[in-house]
């Protein structure tokens, strides 16, 4: 464990989140990195942000103490630079170790929160990978510079990074210009990342260095000579870039002639190559190429500064650049800087306090309410009345703003959530060399954070179950004539208040057959309850405690858990889970959720004098209850609604409270509240509709844990707290018939 | 809470009679008078409006809100296997605060007074024979008044 001393646990908590977002980008980029190798498209600042990533993230972990991830990071960083400086090739085999490591951070995280046992050993292994991996190998390098006619003034100062970019931009037919430009220097800085910005599409700055200026008594404005490699001409690069005063000099290929033999037999990296030629277009270089700084030589100062710093060349510049590589310096040493400036990390209980303080404004809003309508039914006081309802409605939209404003804050993408599971689907497809797809979209889909945060486990099981039950391998793919590949789509959207995620395979698809088969076996059901199943009833049952058929470990979850736990999971999240397949085609797994679970619009329902509220996210409809409707179909009352059966539930028996709905006072009214969950579908007698409402839900005390049926409670205003019934578990334990109403019953002899 | 510290039954003259001495709440449940260390209670509350729950246990009485927070109150009558009586005046709702526990509401019939009671005015529960629950901590003896001291976690937990 990390020593934090008298580090506040605040403070402990910042650098868990920190280090875990930059992690997770580390992942992003990994991705990223990995699509662009396999369209051979590597863009080098993908790998100079993972560079920096890690580096950040050895800074933070030495300052906490972090000693395993500073010390994986060390190894790490030092591999990343071997990569941006073209010593070590991005193969496939270094990708997996960069996952790995991205894993294993996660890892080392959960370990420095006291979640997960040490990975030391883990991280041995990995860094061993690392050294037999970047072995040095002095590969004699074919000098391909000599195919330019570079100036050595500028070819002789190239740092290390700088000549591995020029080379394998040449190395990919890329053209080179040499380009000059003034600018002042007050706006140096921003000016020449200004310029970088715009030639990225065209191509790469390779390096930029003070030219001699063409007028000494010039001390505002700096001019630069720039290299640059592009697969355009002079002219677009002249128009792209749009400078005032730009100069574009395509630098000439030599024509046919192989490299003097000086030039191939210097070893490049080690000292300036002799002198070429200048290409005529340009002033004589005057810049002398020992010029470089000694320690622009060292590593660490590529890593703190980055490639970009403008170098002073010549002592005579030295003076007048020197503000620009300090700035950048600094710029430049923390990744995300400028990121970090705009955004602000909240801890999501303090919005909670918000949303609270924000539930007893609402409650007072109403008593406000009251106050107004009571003065406006009062003759002498009906113009005060009027005056105080006006500002009540004021009020209540400003309320209504606010409320909107924190619950936006609460919501994040689903993106990182889907990249995690990139990964883990990644690491298992080339572990059993299954190839697959996962092909996401609605990354961008938000939702409430707190959601979102236990939503990657269980989607990690479903993804991991479609590949293991779902998609086959590749020779059985072939056989039926399915593309080798195996495709997981992962398609989230919003529908109404609900986010919905799908988890679709074109896998062997399931067969209800099998299904109750194996369930029979394993005592899941009996051949009794078998024989009246329908293909839905049957998919359902791989939900089941008990049925799934994994005992291994998954190395993904860490927990050989079955999909009883991810209903259960989702379930908690007042979310559920349904299943269609198709044998031979693929199997569709749908989680519906709520948006947010901070404050839900309800219906105030009254049943034996009681109010409950249900969430009218899953109300569909409410209508007066006519018994004469309503028939008995195996023991269960079905209302016929529109040519569809309805089942209904009687929710003062189902709750065991007095009402008066025994159906012996005929005079009385009844309501129906048709809730659906998914495509199910139920309707819940109830003996008062009381209205709706906006409230704050609270989860009930642990020591109500026993208690199913009711997602939490909520003040009413005037003192009154109405619990919120769970419609998800309600309707399960409804239509899921007598077996899970005992299991309620049974938990509740239990507490 | 202060009020109650103040409470006019307080004996003041025990303050500096020597020994330490743990403050002890006394609460009444019928004819009984039972004590609970007073650092384990946060708050004394005159009844709200009662919430109850359907299908919960059998010694909870409903939720309450106090100040924004759900409490679950606890009936000790129902608990400690005693006659239900109706709320009167006098009906309080003890809240808890042990540190580590989520806070509970212990609805009792009136709250009494606070005593400060010495190590050789508690006995062990032992004493009242047999076994005795796990919550029963002690018996405290101070001048003619006989208390049953409650340990709250295990009354709690159970």
């Amino acid at each position: 464990m990390a020593d934090f001393g008298s580090e506040s646990s605040e403070k402990k908590e910042e650098f868990f989140s920190e280090a875990q977002e930059i992690v997770d980008g580390l992942g992003k980029f990994l991705l990223d990195l990995e699509g662009a190798v396999a369209a051979s498209r590597v863009d080098p600042d993908v790998i100079n942000e993972m560079f920096r990533a890690v580096h950040t993230l050895k800074g933070i972990a030495g300052l906490f103490g972090a000693t395993r991830m500073s010390g994986m990071s060390h190894e790490l960083e030092n591999m990343l630079d071997d990569v941006r400086m073209g010593r070590l090739d991005l193969t496939s085999n270094v990708i997996d170790l960069l996952f790995k490591a991205v894993d294993l951070y996660t890892h080392i995280l959960l370990f420095e929160r006291g979640e997960a046992p040490d990975p030391q050993q883990e991280i041995a292994k990995l860094l061993a990978s690392f050294a037999a991996v970047t072995q040095p190998e002095e590969a004699p390098t074919s000098n391909i510079f000599t195919q330019f006619d570079l100036d050595p003034g500028m070819f002789g100062v190239l740092t290390e990074y700088e000549e591995h970019r020029l080379k394998s931009n040449i190395e990919s037919g890329l053209a080179l210009f040499r380009l000059r430009v003034r600018f002042n220097l007050t706006v140096l800085d921003t000016a020449l990342e200004d310029l970088k910005k715009k030639a990225k599409p065209l191509g790469e700055i390779i390096t930029y260095l003070p030219a001699p200026s063409t007028d000494e008594s010039d001390f505002e404005n700096l001019e630069l000579d720039i290299l640059m490699a592009s697969k355009s001409d002079a002219a677009t690069i002249d128009t792209t870039l749009s400078v005032e005063g730009l100069v574009v000099n395509p630098v000439k290929r030599r024509s046919g002639g192989g490299p003097p033999p000086k030039a191939a037999a210097a070893p490049v990296s080690k000292s300036p190559l002799p002198k070429i030629g200048a290409p005529p277009s340009l002033p004589p270089p005057t810049i002398a190429g020992p010029a470089r700084l000694p320690q622009d030589l060292a590593p660490e100062s590529h890593a703190a500064h980055g490639a970009k710093s403008v170098r002073p060349a010549a002592p005579a510049h030295a003076a007048r650049t020197s503000v620009a590589p300090q700035a950048q310096g600094q710029a430049g040493q923390f990744v995300g800087k400028s990121a970090a400036q705009t955004t602000v990390r909240v801890d999501i209980r303090k919005l909670d306090r918000l949303m609270t303080i924000l539930g007893e404004l609402a409650i007072v809003r109403s008593a406000v309410g009251r106050l107004a309508e009571r003065l406006r039914g009062s003759v002498e006081h009906r113009e005060l009345g009027t005056d105080l309802h006006r500002l009540h409605r004021t009020f209540e939209r400003q309320l209504g703003q606010m409320q909107n404003g924190i619950l936006e804050v609460r919501m994040v993408q689903l993106g990182p959530v889907f990249d995690k599971l990139q990964r883990g689907l990644r690491a298992i497809s080339r572990e059993y060399s299954r190839p697959v797809n996962l092909v996401i979209t609605g990354q961008e889909t938000e939702i409430d954070k707190l959601i979102v945060e236990e939503l990657s486990d269980p989607l990690m099981h479903m993804v991991r179950n479609a590949f293991d039950h779902g998609i086959e391998i590749v020779e059985d793919r072939l056989k039926v004539g399915k593309p080798e590949v195996g495709t997981i789509a992962l398609n989230a959207f919003q529908k109404g208040n609900h986010v919905v995620i799908e988890v679709e395979d074109d896998g062997r698809g399931m067969d209800p057959k099998l299904i109750i088969a194996s369930a029979i076996r394993k005592g899941v059901i009996t051949e009794d309850e078998s024989r009246e199943m329908s293909a839905r009833d049957a998919y359902r049952l791989v939900f089941m405690p008990g049925f799934s058929t994994k005992t291994v470990v998954t190395d993904l979850s860490g927990r050989g858990v079955g999909l009883d736990v991810v209903k259960t999971n989702i379930a908690k999240l007042g979310g559920i889970v349904d299943v269609t397949s198709e044998v031979g085609i693929g199997t569709k797994m749908t989680i519906t959720l709520p948006v947010t679970l901070a404050i839900i619009n309800v219906l105030i329902v009254e049943i034996g004098g009681r109010s409950f509220a249900i969430p009218l996210a899953s109300v569909e409809e409410a209508f007066v209850y006519d018994p004469s409707l309503t028939r008995n179909v195996e023991g269960r009352e079905v209302l016929s609604l529109r040519g569809q059966s309805l089942p209904i539930c009687h929710l003062s028996s189902l709750f065991q409270v007095d009402a008066f709905d025994d159906a012996s006072d005929s005079t009385r009214k009844f309501y129906v509240v048709t809730v659906a969950v998914g495509i199910r579908r139920l309707g819940l007698l109830v003996d008062r509709l009381e209205g709706q409402q906006d409230i704050v839900i609270k989860p009930l005390g642990r020591s109500l844990k026993s208690v199913h049926g009711f997602a939490g409670a909520a003040e009413l205003g005037d003192q009154r707290v109405a619990l919120v019934l769970d419609v998800a578990a309600i309707v399960e334990e409804v239509l899921a018939g007598d077996q899970s109403r005992f299991l309620a019953m049974a938990g509740e002899g239990r507490a | 809470m202060a009020d109650i510290v103040r409470s006019p039954g307080r004996d003041l003259r025990r303050a500096n009679d020597g020994g330490k001495r743990i403050e002890y709440l006394a609460f009444t449940l019928g004819s009984q008078i039972y004590a609970v260390p007073i650092q384990h209670i946060a708050e004394i509350l005159k009844p709200p409006p009662i919430t109850e729950i359907p299908r919960a246990p059998r010694n909870v009485v409903g939720i309450i809100s106090v100040r924004g927070k759900l409490v679950t109150v606890v009936d000790l009558r129902r608990r400690f296997g005693l006659v239900e009586s109706p709320f009167d005046r006098r009906t309080r709702i003890l809240l808890t605060d042990t540190g580590d526990d989520e806070p509970i509401g212990l609805l009792v019939d009136e709250v009494r007074q606070v005593y400060r009671l010495a190590e050789h005015e508690i006995e062990p529960a032992a004493a009242l024979g047999g076994d005795q629950p796990a919550y029963i901590f002690g018996i405290g003896r101070q001048d003619d008044a006989l208390l049953v001291l409650l340990e709250l976690k295990a009354l709690i937990e159970s």
